[in-house]
């Protein structure tokens, strides 16, 4: 009998495997250690992040699924809920007792009902609609308010980037 | 690539320094006076020695870890440049006997230190790796081993030293081993618990129970350690500086497995005393998959009050952290606690099913009390059902008026209304004692015969109800039953569960029957005084064996209609449940047109609650003729044995309190029955 984290992981790559959510791939990095995952999410249609793909790495902690993950962009991406260093910044992914950002509710963080699959989603539709009130990249957060065009330029910069371009 | 340039310089420099003392000195000796006697060749000995740690560490590492992963060597740099700060803090305590001896030492410290956070990761991966092989096995078993020998021996050593020449730096040492033997404990009991949990089909509920009270021992034995350390080291050196750190550490990891268990216990005991058990109904209907592991829920299931259900274990490990359900985020430990209170109501409600079924035909709470009102415009539907026998219910009604004008005239009919309810267990009792000997005597007489003539002794003394009353009160009644009309399939479930709140509930549902079943004793006490008073008949005068009765009821009883609740009682509180379920489904029916065909169930109920014995007359065939007087003679027979077996039985009770000690309790609604015939006769 392995651990529950372990088996609970293998049921979520399963589940991924068999019924993948559009837009987004996800897997463990090696089928030894299913604690670390590589995601591929897709920017969504009719944004500035459109056709970009983005590579992310999720973290798993050993209690998961008590513990949130963590996931990190791999690669640059200017957003305004995503840190400069690529760690993305979305309520769900906080354990409930810690709040960085000071205004988030218990119920929009972590819990086991929660999923790789519904966090990639998540972080999806982050990336359609960026939330600048709780800005994990100023900078970003700033040019998304102030200066949209500007910001679509930069989106459009990653997104080639991303592709190898 | 780099570590092999290094290396081979090393072994360069090396080469070189001993080629040039050879070439100097020519012999053995004096090159080794001369390495000795010159700094920069020690520099480079030293160095080449360094690099053979490296290498040695490299070959164990490899033998017992093979290759390692990325956390791991993450975790094991971070950890040994903390070891090395703290070393050299170290060394500043002991500046007096730095020596290379010294370094060497410390040097080893830190080389065995790696080896047992090496360890301590690897046994916690094997927690999360999908598979363990036996060569796994074997290296952790042999490291662990070879670890935890090293650490005695070391401490042994520093502990022989200390005693013979007094506090020097082997102090340090021997409480840092201590401490990593400690680790080695620790790692081995996680692995012991890993490879139990391994080997198991199913997950092991209590691993992390176990894990978490190891723990917190581990975390005080080492806190306790630490504490001691400091305290000597400030006598004898100074303030240990190099040591606060780890001793921070080891007491927030002691705090934290503190807390941890305190909140485990909590949740462990809110899971057994808040939430009930999901039953198999709830887990086979819709989707049964538990949200936090993902798996199928079989058994071991708990149900929270927003009906959301959870593997046990599961539900645990989440309240540690946090008391919300998963799912809705109810927040579960601010609830209004409908469960226990539900679970506290069924003992208050208890005595319903003894008395309720007494009364069929009305829902009044306190017979005792309210017996003149009892029958009180009342239709009087006897269940025509009873064992499954048409039994016409004739419309037996007693006015309110006629009852109390019977009572003050002590007409014939009053009697009967009146002694109705305590008389009803006699009857019972007494009805079954009729069935037996009918059968063991006079087989040919139907059943049905006896059965009809069982009730006259209730109806003739004329003078009963003078009688009745002042021997009612000194024997207080236990207080009414409240209805359980109120209780819910969800609150009958709770008295289900193994927990103490509801065996608890069950014993005092059994206490309050066993109360009723001491009235219903004394009221055929008096009965059997008015009995012999009369002279009509006489309890100990009929010779019917007991064994042949016993025989005869215990067959009866398998055969009857009402198998499922024949075997319910003789089991204990266990079928209880289901018991109590149906009379809850039946009470809650209160139009008599579905009374009527629920009243098995109730007649059954009254016979298992008050726990004495007749059997089932259901099995009687349908009353045939009842004012028949040929049978006269036969029915006097039988009423006089029937109360010698009730008399036997009686003192059979009274030698045994618990009720349960009646197999045969389950007669079925043929007291009422009888009783309606004998009013017929009347």
């Amino acid at each position: 009998m392995a651990g529950s984290a372990l088996k609970r992981l293998m049921a979520e790559y399963k589940q991924l495997t068999l019924n993948p959510p559009e837009g987004i791939i996800a897997g463990p990095v090696d089928e030894e250690n299913f604690f670390e995952w590589e995601a591929l999410i897709m920017g969504p249609q009719d944004t500035c992040f459109e056709g970009g793909v983005f590579p992310a790495r999720l973290t798993f902690p050993p209690d998961y699924p008590l513990g949130p993950p963590k996931m990190k962009f791999s690669c640059d991406i200017f957003h305004p809920n995503i840190y400069p260093d690529g760690r993305v910044c979305i309520s769900i992914l906080h354990a409930p007792g810690d709040d960085p950002m000071g205004y988030e509710t218990s119920a929009e963080r972590w819990s086991p009902v929660q999923s790789v699959e519904k966090i990639l989603l998540s972080v999806v539709s982050m990336l359609a609609e960026p939330n600048d009130e709780s800005a994990a990249n100023v900078d970003a957060a700033k040019t998304w308010r102030d200066d949209r065009k500007g910001f679509e330029e930069i989106a459009k910069v990653t997104v080639r980037k991303s592709l190898g371009l | 690539m780099r570590s092999l340039l290094l290396m081979g310089l090393s072994l360069g420099l090396t080469a070189a320094v001993i080629g040039n003392a050879f070439y100097q000195k020519k012999q053995f000796y004096p090159s080794v006076v001369y390495i000795t006697k010159s700094n920069p060749s020690m520099a480079v000995i030293y160095i080449q020695a360094l690099v053979f740690v490296v290498l040695m560490g490299k070959l164990l590492r490899a033998l017992f870890f093979g290759q390692l992963r990325a956390a791991e060597m993450e975790h094991l740099i971070e950890r040994s440049w903390y070891a090395v700060t703290e070393t050299c803090l170290a060394f500043t305590v002991f500046r007096d006997d730095f020596s290379p001896k010294f370094v060497a030492l410390f040097t080893l410290l830190l080389f065995l230190k790696c080896f047992h956070w090496l360890a301590e990761d690897r046994i916690d991966y094997m927690e999360r790796s999908p598979a363990i092989s036996w060569v796994f096995h074997i290296r952790a078993l042999s490291l662990m081993f070879v670890l935890g020998l090293l650490d005695i021996f070391f401490v042994r050593y520093a502990f022989i030293y200390t005693l013979s020449k007094g506090p020097s730096v082997q102090l340090v040492f021997g409480f840092e081993y201590e401490i990593l033997f400690t680790i080695v404990l620790m790692t081995f009991i996680k692995y012991v618990l890993h490879s139990i949990d391994l080997q198991r089909q199913n997950p092991w509920d209590n691993k992390a129970v176990y894990l978490l009270y190891s723990e917190l021992v581990m975390g005080f034995i080492r806190m306790v350690l630490y504490v001691a350390f400091v305290f000597i080291m400030i006598k004898v050196h100074t303030f240990p500086l190099f040591a606060i750190r780890p001793m921070y550490l080891t007491v927030r990891a002691f705090q934290k497995a503190a807390q941890d268990v305190i909140l485990s216990r909590r949740a462990i005991r809110h899971m057994n005393t808040l939430y009930p058990d999901a039953t198999p109904e709830e887990l086979s209907s819709g989707d049964n998959v538990c949200i936090i592991c993902r798996e199928e829920m079989t058994t071991g299931c708990k149900k929270l009050p927003c009906n959301h259900i959870f593997h046990t274990s599961c539900l645990r490990s989440w309240f540690q952290r946090q008391q919300t359900c998963p799912t809705c985020r109810l927040e579960v430990l601010r609830m209004p606690r409908t469960t226990p209170v539900a679970a506290a109501a069924p003992p208050a409600q208890q005595p319903q099913p003894a008395q309720a079924p007494q009364h069929p035909v009305n829902q009044v709470q306190n017979p005792f009390q309210n017996m003149q009102g009892m029958f009180g415009g009342l239709p009087f539907q006897w269940p025509p059902n009873v064992a499954g026998q048409a039994v016409p219910p004739p419309p037996f009604i007693w006015p309110p008026q006629q009852q109390q004008a019977a009572a003050g005239v002590g007409a014939q009919q009053q009697p009967v209304s009146s002694a109705e309810t305590p008389s009803q267990i006699p009857i019972t009792t007494s009805s079954s004692t009729n069935n037996v000997g009918a059968t063991a005597t006079s087989p040919t007489v139907p059943l049905t015969t006896a059965n009809s003539l069982n009730v006259p002794p209730f109806a003739i003394p004329p003078f009963m109800p003078p009688m009745m009353p002042p021997l009612f009160s000194p024997f207080g009644f236990p207080p009414p039953p409240m209805p359980m009309t109120g209780l819910s399939e969800e609150e009958l479930r709770v008295m289900e569960g193994t927990e103490r709140a509801n065996i608890e509930a069950r014993i005092q549902w059994l206490r309050d029957i066993q109360a009723l079943l001491d009235g219903a004793m004394v009221l055929i006490n008096q009965y059997n005084t008015v009995a012999n008073h009369i002279g009509t008949f006489g309890i100990n005068t009929a010779p019917v064996p007991p064994v042949i009765s016993q025989s005869g009821l215990s067959s009866e009883v398998s055969s009857g209609p009402h198998q499922t609740y024949s075997t319910w009682w003789p089991e204990g509180s266990g079928a209880r449940p289901k018991y109590t379920s149906t009379l809850s489904k039946t009470q809650t029916t209160d139009s008599p047109n579905e009374r009527k065909s629920s009243s098995t169930v109730q007649d059954t109920v009254v016979s298992g609650a008050s726990g004495f014995t007749a059997p089932r007359e259901e099995i009687i065939p349908a009353w045939e003729n009842p004012r028949e007087e040929g049978h006269e003679d036969d029915m006097h027979e039988v009423r006089k044995r029937r109360l010698q077996h009730f008399t036997q039985q009686l003192q059979a009770s009274y030698s045994t309190p618990t009720l349960c000690s009646n197999g045969n309790s389950d007669n079925s609604g043929v007291p009422s029955s009888s009783i309606k015939k004998d009013e017929e006769d009347h």
